[in-house]
């Protein structure tokens, strides 16, 4: 491993949805700069391999099958690693399923909604419930060796709104008010809410080029910087930043990490 | 005749009063669920409760709108989902989420010539304590007086505002900008 220092030595993170994709780029990251992390993913099958890949790389990481649309489940993740490990420092809330193209006048909620509001709405609230004592725990501890961080994962739709999945942005621009909620809420227990809007090479994006390599040019067309995002170097940094020590007096803002496509905030 | 506001609470009861329309128009206003409460002490019923039934009526009232025939739509929403609010997570959440839906929905029906707009209104107008959710702005409101948001709302029901959609007009004297 590229260990690039070791600004988060001793400090625990959670990253959900870590088993692929942008939560495995932010996941790498945080653990090439000392952070040990848990791989909160649905499946053992996709969370295990990047966690020993983790660990083979010479960080430190466990996988933790963790359904964020059961707020048990997530329960059972915060408790588990603060049993194994003693504390949580950061969580990173990414994980999300659901998003379906649809008319937004036939959208069956069942279908259309319930599962971005599940890992968006309902899961953001309730990592935050479920870590909040920790996470105030961490930020108690001198500077240098602690810190609570909550980042979101949103999307820049969650600003825009969306012509082709419309369901998807009021789930992500939710994560976005909660964030600045949180930050005046959690200001006072020294914990910091931030969100990042990613437009990155997850394999879902990869696959969609594979399918439409039309669409792939027309992103880098409309991109200041005339690339996709890589998960790690190019969000899992915003991350790591969100994450440590530098970003101790940054709150309740979202990031929008997109090579300039967006320049709506 | 039936009135094109749906929603209950005082803010919908004055909208129904005033605000007029040139054609087919429906403003929906939120049922928010007003509690204070810290995220801590949240349960699974009161997410439920504050978040999940309040967006499924908003998108089944956008939805039976858009089947009404309506041709000018408009939600109100408190400015705490654009400044979020302490003890008003869940709150905020479903006021920006309801905020950027009508933009999703702006962009999918402008091609039937519907328009769809979000007009924000002070967080005090639904009933949320502004001393518990911190400042919403740094600076003070620019206007003093009492504020109307019907005649705003009217002028996005009006043929005038046919080319006006997917946009949020802040109606609060000119405190959140």
């Amino acid at each position: 491993m590229n260990r690039r220092g070791a600004s988060l030595a001793g400090r625990v993170a959670i990253v959900t949805g870590a088993g692929q994709g942008v939560g495995e780029g932010i996941a790498r990251r945080l653990a090439e700069h000392g952070a040990t992390v848990i791989v909160a993913a649905r499946r053992a099958e996709t969370g295990e391999p990047v966690a020993a890949s983790i660990r083979s790389d010479g960080g430190s990481a466990t996988c933790v099958e963790t359904d964020v649309t059961k707020g048990e489940s997530i329960a059972a993740c915060v408790t588990h690693t603060v049993a194994e490990f003693g504390r949580l420092d950061i969580v990173v809330h990414n994980a999300f399923t659901g998003a379906i193209p649809h008319r937004l006048e036939n959208a069956v909620l069942d279908k259309h909604w319930k599962g971005m509001s599940l890992t968006a709405g309902w899961a953001s609230l309730q990592c935050a419930r479920e870590a909040h004592p920790h996470l105030a725990a961490s930020s108690r501890r001198p500077r240098g060796e602690g810190g609570g961080r909550y980042v979101l994962i949103t999307s820049p739709s969650g600003v825009e709104g969306s012509a082709n999945i419309p369901l998807y942005s009021p789930a992500k621009a939710a994560q976005r008010a909660i964030a600045k909620s949180l930050a005046r809420e959690w200001g006072p227990d020294g914990i910091t809410v931030n969100c990042i809007a990613p437009v990155a090479a997850s394999p879902s994006l990869i696959t969609a080029f594979d399918r439409n390599p039309a669409l792939q040019q027309a992103i880098e067309a409309r991109t200041p910087l005339g690339r996709v995002g890589d998960i790690t170097d190019d969000i899992g940094s915003v991350a790591l930043f969100l994450a440590g020590d530098d970003s101790s007096y940054v709150t309740g803002q979202t990031i929008v990490c997109d090579g300039g496509s967006f320049l709506g905030l | 005749m039936t009135s094109i506001v749906v929603g209950e609470g005082r803010l919908a009861e004055a909208l129904r009063a005033r605000v007029t329309a040139e054609m087919p128009a429906r403003v929906i206003v939120p049922p928010l669920v007003i509690e204070p409460m810290r995220v801590v002490d949240l349960t699974d019923d009161d997410i439920d409760r504050m978040w999940e039934q309040p967006m499924r009526t908003v998108i089944s009232e956008l939805q039976r709108a858009h089947g009404d025939g309506c041709r000018r739509i408009v939600v109100v929403v408190p400015t705490i989902g654009q400044s979020g609010g302490a003890e008003y997570a869940a709150v905020s959440a479903t006021a920006e989420a309801a905020r950027v839906l009508v933009k999703s929905a702006a962009r999918q029906w402008g091609e039937v010539d519907v328009t769809v707009n979000a007009v924000a209104v002070a967080p005090e107008v639904f009933g949320i304590d502004t001393a518990i959710t911190g400042p919403i702005s740094i600076a003070p409101r620019a206007l003093a007086g009492e504020v109307d948001p019907s005649d705003t709302i009217s002028f996005l029901c009006s043929a005038a505002a046919g080319h006006v959609t997917g946009q949020t007009i802040v109606c609060d004297g000119g405190l959140w900008m």
